[in-house]
């Protein structure tokens, strides 16, 4: 994996002054906290939180919605409030019955839904959203997660009322967000989604939150 | 903390939620008297028994309805606008009408 | 001193005797053992003497061994009114007394109870408030005097925090009804969290006998605490108290640093009851303590209570009591049972059996005191000759303790705060709770069961009633659970002609305070309440309630049950504020271009949760800092972040239509690449926010909003679309954009070297808008450009996905560098938009403003059919107008006196108010001070003079002026 300083492409993650002791690595037009260390891996297995801001995601929302994500190959959920994943291992969120939510692979740094985000959409009924702007994206890695969102969100968040692929729209922290619960490479993981003006805040949330755990921010490249 | 059955997710605490008023007939803006106007607007029924409210989800932006009595708080059920005539919003249905002087 | 001198195991449950702890006293050593609380620690090294009372400065000791009263209140280092019968020893602890000028053991303000007389009841309210002001001068010399504890000012925040837990059934109270429905919830299948407030598993099974034997309750509480710890389904959780009861089961339950948000799907209260104690003369001194509070002692921490005791009680209780007594050598001298006969007569025969004499229809007319109240030497003790009267013959007693029992109060309080109803029979002495929500069940000695087997029966009851609610277990429910045994005795209150029969220890009310409240005129407890402070005290009321309610229920001829007590709020312990503020969460929002912000030293603001750059430098330099942004942006170029902008996208087929009804302009013609001013006005016909509305194609627009208005504004579409169901995709891009505002007659100079679009006069208009590229060394990012006239300057908007917002702004100062260009902050924002007489919602607009008072009536389109508001406008706007909102100057000679109106000060018409500022500002383009101000319609001509009241009273004239002040004919914004 190539270094890169963030401040050397036009797209950044607002998050990065924040992440000094990280190492960089290119990701879509930006770049992306890779790797803090070689303690990572086990780090993330234990508690970790990742920024994963720059990568690529997109989101459709409408009657045409369905059917436009199914015909580009995607499966989708039955049911609002529940992920489903790829092969490759992307993440489509069902938000409701009309709004769904495609967020890239660590695999190729979200480089097959690129395709997606570039492809005309249907012509009435299905809006591409703008929730690679609109909002930041942490990944909380490791078994302490349900746990750490306990200390957080008044959801209950334990695998037997909240199994993989389950989705919360919900607060976190007094902020909107989107949790979704999924695995990198078989470890638990959380990633939420929430407004992106608020990254700042949020990683210091989380990472205070994470502290009786030995929680610490990783790199992307932490569970590869 | 109140708990509001929301009908795209589920139970979650009241703090979730957001007050939209109550769902009320607005009567046709063209042809009521400013009486039935002002009643639509500033006059609220403060008695007891079941009333029909909108209340958003606010972290997935949904709005529905809730209803809910007066009296103990007691909520008996919570579904999607659409399932309301829109009769039940307007005396008269606004449609796309011509713009005259733009 | 030694704290060696305890009884032996099995008493003690709570030390352990291995491991001693020294700790210090009013600088005096002490020691005690692992497990002691300081009470405990105390009275085992024969120290009796904890507090000073809170008004006569009376002598106090522990009442009742469970920190449910404030006797026991003392200071630590950091902390003030820590309850000693409750917070363990450390080795090295420095405990002090609290409350008491000169020591402890001889405090001067002791004398303050030798004029109770002159100090009755309601006496602050009374004695202060004539003539006026010297409540001033009384409440320092009050305050100093009834204050307790010292805060220590220079505490630093510990860390507490908060955690949200879930369970099925959530037990309060882990006594012999709370162990039990744990257990049979547990079993079967309901995830359990049990609360216990104390250490030790097992409430009253801890310290009470329950029968004359003393075995049964050891063998019960073991059992039954092995079975719950071990149990899969149970979490226990000790030391914790639940402090409130919230709608649907919504538990605060505290644990050390930590707030728990307990979720429950059944709650089951199993909180006991308190013991009461006997209303009778000196019945605070120390050594006379509930009969609980000496079973405490011996039972948890092996500390006998005194050499020589009297039993004063109401019930079987005191028997029991006796029967401990006795059995860890204590001469029990009597026991003065106030009731005819005992309920129980094996009972008082095992108490006969072992020598003590037993007294009936009797009881204690006083407590008599060694020097200086210091504790109980003795007991007067007189026949009962009815209700509250005694005999004049009197017995005394010789005793080091009294140990008191008038009957038990259901702990209702969480109860009462989920809207149960606590009556009391008069002729059965009995209380009882209903009303109860559903999914809130109560059991025990709270809900009226006293004998250990109705007890645990009752835990069971309640528990397969949570099952059979949850859907779990074999549906199998019982009865309601009856007991036969009586613990109240009806009246425990004995009126002595020297008083100091206390109701109310923390306030040190009495029996007469009580009566002369109702004398004055409060009938309602309620008020009583608040008139004499009783039940405000920090064990609320847990002991006063109850003879409160007999005192008040007698003197207005009513029953117990219709006084009732006072209302039970949250909470339930006193709870310190750093529990409730926990780890903070104070979000906050930043734009893209933040960090560059911080680093050319911007001063931020909050704007809603945003945070803006005010001006660039330092605070001290402020009006400095602001005349130089502004005079860059009216004569050369300068670059503000307008990112926390709202913005709302719509599109789809009915999208235009979605704007014609929301704004009150006409949009259904906007042309493509043109913006549009849109105004919003809510139903009453207010206006609620303003912004521009961009059409990029006749199917999508993008609308901005106020920063702090654009949730709302969002919120209120998608409602009204949830009923219009119009084919439209309304998204809130708020986030998704960062923008600039560059501004200034050299703005276009800059961006033309960023862009490909043609920027000319002709090519990108005044209103236009654009959608393009901003080119950048590091790549093109796509933007939309808008001409805007804000600040009244040439000027452009330039939005961009946010991940390019700081590289946007990075471009645009390197692209100005050469022109000298400058960033500008909110504050000259707000300057330069008031020069050109531009409103602010919200900061100009109020509840009440509507589009004619803001002249605004050019931006309604008054021929479309509908827009939101429209009929309360035309009703409004046709009605006889009050006010207008009009620009206004001022010499600025008045800055130098400080007479510049500010914000929210008055508009003088003869001796009325007929209007307020609004915004004010010293112009440096203009040398004039400006601002905009709502005024009387007939004082709104322009040219003409009104009066305003600014700070210190003063009053200058202001002269009403046509707006904009600057640039009147807008020329340099269209350039």
């Amino acid at each position: 994996m190539t270094s890169m300083t963030p401040a050397a492409a036009a797209a950044r993650s607002t998050l990065y002054p924040k992440l000094s002791d990280a190492e960089f690595a290119p990701c879509a037009d930006g770049s992306i906290a890779a790797g803090f260390g070689a303690d990572d891996s086990a780090q993330a297995t234990r508690c970790g939180l990742m920024d994963l801001t720059p990568l690529t995601r997109t989101g459709f929302r409408g009657a045409q919605a369905a059917a436009h994500l199914a015909a580009s190959g995607f499966p989708l959920a039955e049911q609002p409030n529940q992920a489903s994943v790829t092969g490759g291992g992307e993440l489509v969120l069902r938000l409701s019955q009309r709004e769904f939510w495609v967020l890239g692979s660590l695999q190729d740094m979200g480089e097959r839904i690129t395709g997606l985000v570039a492809a005309a959409c249907p012509d009435s009924g299905c809006y591409p959203l703008f929730c690679q702007d609109s909002h930041g994206w942490f990944t909380l890695t490791g078994d302490a997660g349900s746990a750490v969102m306990a200390k957080l969100c008044a959801v209950d968040m334990r695998d037997e009322f909240f199994p993989p692929l389950s989705i919360a729209q919900t607060s976190v922290a007094r902020i909107n967000a989107i949790v979704v619960k999924h695995s990198i490479n078989g470890v638990p993981a959380f990633s939420l989604l929430f407004d992106s003006g608020y990254v700042s805040y949020m990683w210091d949330v989380l990472l205070d939150a994470m502290q009786e755990f030995g929680g610490a921010a990783v790199g992307c490249s932490a569970l590869r | 903390m109140k708990i509001i059955n929301c009908p795209l997710n589920g139970p979650r605490n009241a703090s979730e939620f957001v007050y939209g008023g109550e769902v009320k007939q607005m009567p046709d803006p063209a042809a009521c008297s400013d009486r039935e106007w002002a009643e639509y607007v500033f006059y609220h029924y403060n008695g007891t028994g079941e009333v029909r409210e909108w209340w958003l989800h606010a972290p997935s932006g949904y709005w529905f309805i809730v209803e809910r009595h007066r009296v103990t708080g007691e909520i008996s059920r919570t579904y999607d606008p659409s399932e309301l005539d829109q009769g039940e919003f307007f005396a008269s249905v606004p449609g796309a009408a011509e713009e005259i002087n733009s | 001193m030694s704290g060696e001198q305890r009884l032996a195991a099995p008493m003690g449950l709570l030390i352990e005797r291995d491991q001693p702890v020294s700790f210090s006293f009013e600088g005096r050593h002490y020691r005690g053992y692992k497990g002691d609380t300081i009470a405990s620690a105390l009275i085992g090294n024969g120290q009796w003497l904890m507090s000073r009372s809170f008004k006569y400065h009376r002598p106090r000791s522990a009442l009742t061994m469970a920190g449910q009263d404030a006797n026991t209140l003392v200071q630590l280092a950091s902390d003030p009114n820590v309850l000693a019968d409750r917070t363990p020893i450390a080795e090295a602890l420095r405990v002090e007394g609290q409350n008491y000028a000169g020591t402890l053991e001889n405090d001067r303000d002791a004398i303050l109870g030798k004029f109770g007389r002159f100090m009755p009841v309601g006496f602050y309210y009374r004695a202060f408030y004539k003539p006026k002001g010297i409540w001033d001068w009384w409440e320092k010399i009050i305050r100093k005097k009834a204050g307790l504890g010292t805060v220590d000012l220079t505490a630093t925040a510990g860390y507490h925090d908060k955690e949200f837990l879930h369970h099925d059934v959530v037990v309060v109270g882990s006594g012999p009804a709370g162990l039990q429905a744990a257990l049979t919830a547990a079993d079967g299948g309901a995830s359990v969290l049990l609360v216990e407030e104390n250490t030790l598993l097992g409430g009253s099974l801890t310290y009470s006998r329950f029968e004359s034997t003393g075995v049964h309750a050891d063998a019960v509480r073991s059992e039954l605490v092995s079975q719950v710890e071990q149990h899969a389904n149970i979490r226990v959780m000790t030391e914790a108290v639940c402090n409130a009861w919230f709608t649907d089961n919504w538990l605060p339950v505290i644990k050390g640093n930590r707030l728990y948000k307990v979720r429950a799907k059944e709650c089951i209260i199993a909180s006991g009851s308190y013991e009461q104690h006997v209303v009778f003369r000196n019945n605070d001194l120390p050594g006379v303590m509930m009969c609980s509070a000496a079973d405490r002692l011996m039972k948890l921490y092996a500390v006998s209570p005194g050499k020589r005791a009297v039993i004063l009680t109401g019930n079987d209780e005191g028997y029991l009591t006796a029967l401990n007594l006795a059995d860890q050598g204590t001469e029990v001298a009597a026991v003065i049972d106030m009731r005819a006969q005992p309920q129980s007569q094996s009972l008082a025969d095992a108490v006969s059996q072992r020598g003590i004499r037993i007294l009936h229809n009797s009881t204690v007319y006083e407590a008599l005191p060694t020097a200086g109240n210091l504790h109980v030497r003795g007991v007067d003790v007189r026949t009962i000759s009815g209700q509250g009267k005694v005999a004049p013959q009197s017995e005394i007693i010789d005793c080091d303790l009294l140990c008191m029992s008038a009957g038990f109060m259901p702990a209702y309080q969480l109860l009462c705060q989920a809207g149960a109803q606590l009556s009391y029979d008069d002729d059965k002495a009995r209380f009882e709770l209903t009303r109860l929500p559903q999914h809130l069940l109560i059991a025990g000695s709270v809900n009226g069961v006293y004998s250990l087997d109705a007890v645990m029966n009752d835990g069971k009851r309640a528990a397969l009633n949570a099952l059979q609610s949850l859907g779990l277990g074999q549906a199998q429910t019982l009865p309601e659970v009856h007991c036969e045994q009586q613990v109240n005795f009806n009246w425990p209150i004995f009126k002595h002609p020297q008083s100091k029969e206390f109701v109310d220890f923390d306030e040190d009310l009495q029996i007469k305070d009580i009566v002369n409240a109702t004398r004055v005129g409060y009938r309602d407890v309620q008020l009583v309440k608040r008139f004499s402070t009783v039940g405000m005290g920090p064990s609320q009321g847990r002991h006063s309630a109850l003879p409160t309610a007999r005192l008040v229920a007698n003197a207005t001829d009513r029953t117990v049950s219709e006084t009732g007590v006072t209302t039970a709020r949250p909470p339930f312990v006193a709870e310190k504020l750093a529990v409730i503020a926990g780890r903070s969460f104070d979000p906050y929002r930043q734009s893209a271009m933040h960090h560059r912000h911080v680093a050319l030293g911007a001063k931020m603001i909050p704007a809603g949760s945003w945070q803006r750059p005010a001006f660039y430098g330092a605070q001290e330099r402020r009006l400095e800092c602001i005349a130089a942004e502004a005079d860059a942006v009216r004569n050369n170029v300068a670059v503000i972040d307008v990112s926390t902008l709202g913005g709302i996208e719509l599109r789809g087929p009915d999208a235009a239509e979605m704007m014609n009804r929301i704004y009150t302009f006409g949009f259904l013609k906007q042309p493509v690449g043109r913006t549009r001013y849109a105004v919003l006005t809510n139903e009453q016909g207010v206006v609620v926010d303003d912004g521009v509305s961009c059409r990029f194609a006749d199917d999508c627009f993008y609308v901005t909003a106020t920063t702090t208005g654009v949730d709302g504004v969002y919120r209120n579409m998608t409602r009204w679309n949830a009923m219009w169901r119009l084919n439209v995709d309304i998204t809130n891009v708020t986030s998704a954009f960062a923008a600039v505002n560059l501004a200034g007659p050299n703005s276009r100079k800059v961006l033309e070297k960023l862009t490909e679009l043609d920027v000319s006069a002709a090519g990108f208009p005044y209103l236009a808008c654009r959608e393009g590229e901003i080119k950048t060394p590091l790549g093109n990012i796509p933007a939309r450009l808008l001409r805007v006239g804000f600040v009244g300057e040439l000027g452009y908007e330039i939005h961009v996905p946010s991940r390019y917002g700081e590289a946007l702004w990075d471009i645009i100062m390197e692209a100005g560098a050469e022109f000298g260009i400058r960033p500008f902050g909110v504050e000259t924002q707000r300057l330069l938009r008031l020069e050109k007489g531009h409103i602010i919602v919200s900061q100009d607009t109020d509840g009440m403003s509507h589009p004619g008072e803001l002249s605004l009536d050019w931006a309604i389109n008054r021929k479309k059919p509908f827009y939101v508001g429209c009929r309360s406008v035309d009703i409004v706007m046709a009605a006889e107008q009050t006010r207008k909102l009009v620009g206004f100057t001022l010499p600025a000679a008045l800055m130098k006196s400080g007479s510049k109106p500010e914000e929210g000060h008055l508009v003088l018409r003869g001796a009325d108010i007929s209007g307020n500022i609004t915004s004010c500002e010293y112009s440096p383009a203009l040398d004039a001070i400006i601002g905009l101000a709502y005024v009387g319609t007939d004082q709104a001509e322009n040219g003409s003079q009104f009066r305003v009241r600014v700070s210190g009273g003063r009053e200058v004239e202001a002269t009403v002026t046509a707006l904009p002040f600057y640039d009147p004919d807008n020329q340099r914004q269209e350039m």
